[in-house]
């Protein structure tokens, strides 16, 4: 059934290769995002990453001079995972030991350094009780 | 109590079950009683969904702590509107929410269409039965909002930031929204089923849309004004999985609802409806799967549950399913008219969808992203703000601009003369705005000012078509001028109810642009006594208070205002710290200027013993206009939404007239 080619599809076909277009001068612009990883995953890796784990205390330093000294443990993992973090900036009102936070920087000399402002505690009160075998 | 719930669900599940199998029979064989049954079938299995949700609300009212949802959910001090709103705020509760609407929606859609679209709903009806099967078994077999346990002395309570206003109206609307989109989506598979593939679903499906759609607008908006004043970072929308998850089905039935429009008039785009109804359903679910399943890393985080490989299932299922029919349906689905140029009304819808498709889709790439890359690289990589920012404005500020074209462009093929006697005027304005702007210095951003130069152009398109409509109204007889708007928007309630929400898309792109490209952040240490400047205004630090009250202890800093040499009285801001939940939250300080609509916003960030204030302090222009376009979306809504018998005759009538085939 030959049918006569309509400017709809070439309008659609059109959209499809500029979205593309636009894709890809994203991409090698800003690059695929950051790689999301757990505290044991960082050994040897200099690029940025996000964080996400479990904080550990003690909990030194202030967040708004000099910085905020903690340590981030794998969600799950025992105290051998865990890579000390210092954190300048906001600290949002649920960050305390125990807790789950998302953060982003890099490994510098042992110690990741986190950008400023970047935490984010996830919600601790799951909008219902833990039951067992929920990590912590 | 718990007995009588289980039990009338166990009902439900019978009746859907039911509904389903005698309906689909009924609606191959032609047996038009047995499709009557499967109706009131139906019906009947809200009435016992209504009986469950009633019980369920007694014990959480009653706090009646045997019930294993109440205990978690609630505690017996709970106020009682928020152990009513318990009932959506936990997974079992909102699942029974959501079956309850759906088929409450279900029963009410058919019996209101079953006169003049009877081959139609015959075919709807299972496919309302299927989707509250798969609910009802949920909340039968899986997730039972009727577990029991001896009864332990008190509740484990509501988490704080949920214990507001707001927990009331955002989730409800959210889940009007999604569940609506229930409706369009059954009609549509209704009607291929049924192979009478006409304009008719659409007419039937109407108002189900767009109540659907300003239900999830509404119920975003909410949610944005409650992060803003209460979760107190400073912002409004993160881009959070969650937040996606109900903006995604949001844009498909934005595209969807304009889409129809070319359907109803051209018989247009017929394939493409179909795929956009089911997209928007399948997202629909999807954000549950979301929000409940816990996959992704989301501040909201709800429970980890079992429910998540059923959504997956049963969305893999809908999407399989709607697509086999589609494919095997194409034949009826040829379009019997084409699009005749690239410049014309059509062609401008057109575009529209295809932005809002593209929007739609980069942002699910967003939120799935960390997911494929997980299973290709091996490991999660989120994609940020950036991202996210980066595709509103490439995507974004084009449908701006089409908000003005769109609707004023001819139909099939606009000359260029036509072009020009239409946007002569708007394009003007935009133009004188944007140079006004660049003078007063808002060059600084240059999607701001894009987004302002384009507002402009809306704005001016919309106040012509105003002023024209009335004109016309005046001159065919009307006796005065309100006498002339009134007929002007009550003859025409969709389209100058679509101008209405297109306004507020205006006031909401200002509201954005201004608040996000033109803010400015301030952060200092202060000791009482000490003050800090932002912007034109100077806060000073003057002391720092404790107070008492019945479940928390609140800390707050008092400062003081002034923006040149006026006072502007003062502003607290400090945390509350609760006792029982041993949780510290952030409670901000704002000013709003009533007249620029600008906002200064406060954070008392980090509260020394020595009194000394880490503050955090922003200056928003403009954002209260995100709040205003609020309430003008709900009055566009409301006016496109009101019932108008005539139109729904002036559209049956067409539908008839366009050869409904006479079989049966």
């Amino acid at each position: 059934m030959a049918r006569k080619a309509s400017p709809a599809r070439l309008v659609i076909a059109l959209s499809v290769a500029a979205v593309l277009a636009v894709f890809l001068l994203y991409t090698s612009i800003a690059g695929g995002g950051n790689p999301s990883i757990a505290p044991s995953e960082l050994a040897g890796r200099a690029e940025k990453v996000r964080l996400v784990g479990l904080v550990m205390g003690p909990v030194r330093g202030d967040a708004h001079a000099g910085g905020l000294n903690f340590k981030l443990r794998d969600i799950g993992g025992g105290a051998s995972t865990a890579v000390p973090v210092r954190y300048a900036g906001s600290v949002p009102d649920l960050f305390k030991v125990g807790r789950e936070i998302v953060i982003d920087g890099r490994l510098r000399n042992g110690t990741f350094v986190a950008e400023r402002g970047t935490m984010i505690t996830k919600c601790p009160s799951k909008y219902a009780p833990k039951r067992n075998g929920d990590p912590a | 109590m718990a007995e009588l719930g289980s039990a009338a669900l166990l009902v439900t599940l019978g009746l859907s079950v039911y509904a389903l199998v005698a309906g689909a029979a009924a609606a191959r064989l032609g047996r038009r009683r047995l499709a009557l049954s499967a109706q009131n079938a139906l019906v009947a299995a809200f009435f016992s969904t209504l009986v469950a949700s009633a019980v369920l609300l007694a014990a959480l009212v009653d706090s009646d702590f045997s019930f294993n949802y109440v205990a978690r959910t609630t505690s017996e001090a709970l106020p009682t509107q928020y152990k009513i709103a318990a009932f959506w705020g936990g997974q079992e509760g909102s699942l029974l929410f959501w079956l309850l609407v759906l088929t409450a929606f279900g029963a009410l859609a058919v019996r209101l269409n079953r006169g003049w679209a009877r081959d139609l709903i015959v075919w709807a009806v299972p496919v309302f039965a299927a989707v509250a099967v798969f609910f009802s078994f949920l909340v039968v077999a899986v997730a039972s909002p009727f577990q029991t346990q001896p009864p332990p002395p008190d509740g484990t309570g509501m988490t704080p930031s949920l214990q507001n206003p707001y927990m009331i109206g955002h989730p409800v609307f959210l889940y009007l929204g999604y569940v609506g989109l229930t409706v369009p989506f059954a009609f549509a598979l209704g009607s291929l089923l049924s192979g009478r593939t006409d304009e008719r679903w659409l007419i039937a499906t109407r108002r189900w849309t767009l109540f659907a759609w300003a239900a999830l607008g509404i119920g975003q908006l909410l949610g944005a004004h409650w992060a803003y004043v209460e979760v107190g970072w400073g912002g409004y929308f993160a881009w959070d999985p969650v937040e996606n998850a109900a903006l995604m089905p949001w844009l498909a039935a934005t595209a969807f609802l304009h889409s129809v429009m070319i359907q109803e008039k051209r018989g247009m785009l017929r394939v493409w409806n179909v795929l956009l109804v089911l997209l928007a359903f399948s997202l629909a679910l999807f954000g549950t799967f979301l929000t409940r399943s816990g996959v992704l890393n989301s501040v909201h985080s709800f429970t980890q549950s079992s429910i998540g490989p059923w959504f997956l299932a049963f969305i893999a299922l809908t999407v399989a399913v709607s697509l086999t029919l589609l494919f095997r349906r194409l034949p009826q689905l040829r379009s019997p008219t084409r699009l005749e140029s690239p410049v014309s009304r059509e062609a401008a819808f057109l575009y529209n969808n295809l932005l809002l498709l593209a929007l739609c889709l980069t942002i699910l790439w967003g939120v799935v992203y960390p997911l494929l890359s997980e299973a290709v690289r091996g490991e999660t990589a989120v994609l940020g703000r950036s991202y996210y920012d980066f595709f509103l404005r490439i995507f974004g500020l084009p449908l701006l601009l089409l908000m003005g074209i769109g609707p004023l462009i001819a139909w099939r093929k606009a000359s260029l003369r036509s072009l020009v006697t239409t946007f002569r005027w708007p394009t003007t304005v935009a133009l004188v705005t944007g140079g006004v702007l660049v003078v007063l210095g808002a060059g600084s951003s240059v999607p701001g000012l894009v987004a302002y130069t384009f507002s402009a152009f809306v704005m001016a398109t919309i106040v012509t078509e105003f002023v024209r409509g009335t004109r016309a109204r005046k001159a065919l007889g009307s006796a005065s001028w309100p006498g002339a708007f009134h007929s002007l928007i009550s003859r025409n309630r969709r389209r100058y109810g679509g101008y209405v929400v297109h306004a507020a898309i205006v006031l909401l792109a200002i509201g954005i642009a201004g608040s996000s490209a033109f803010d400015t952040v301030a952060e200092a240490k202060l000791k009482p006594g000490q003050s800090m400047d932002v912007g034109r205004y100077t806060l000073a630090y003057r002391s720092l208070e404790e107070r008492q009250v019945s479940n928390a202890t609140e800390i707050r800093a008092t400062l003081a205002v002034s923006r040149g040499d006026r006072d502007l009285g003062t502003l607290e801001a400090g945390k509350n710290a609760y006792t029982i939940e041993q949780q510290v939250s952030n409670e901000v300080g704002i000013r709003s200027d009533r007249l620029t609509g600008e906002d200064l916003f406060v954070i008392a960030d980090q509260i020394d013993l020595d009194g000394s204030v880490y503050f955090r302090v922003f200056v928003k222009p403009l954002v209260n206009l995100i709040w205003m376009a609020g309430l003008v979306f709900v009055l566009g809504s409301v006016i496109a939404l009101w019932p108008d018998a005539r139109e729904q005759r002036r559209l049956v009538a067409r539908a008839r007239e366009v050869g409904v085939p006479a079989t049966r």
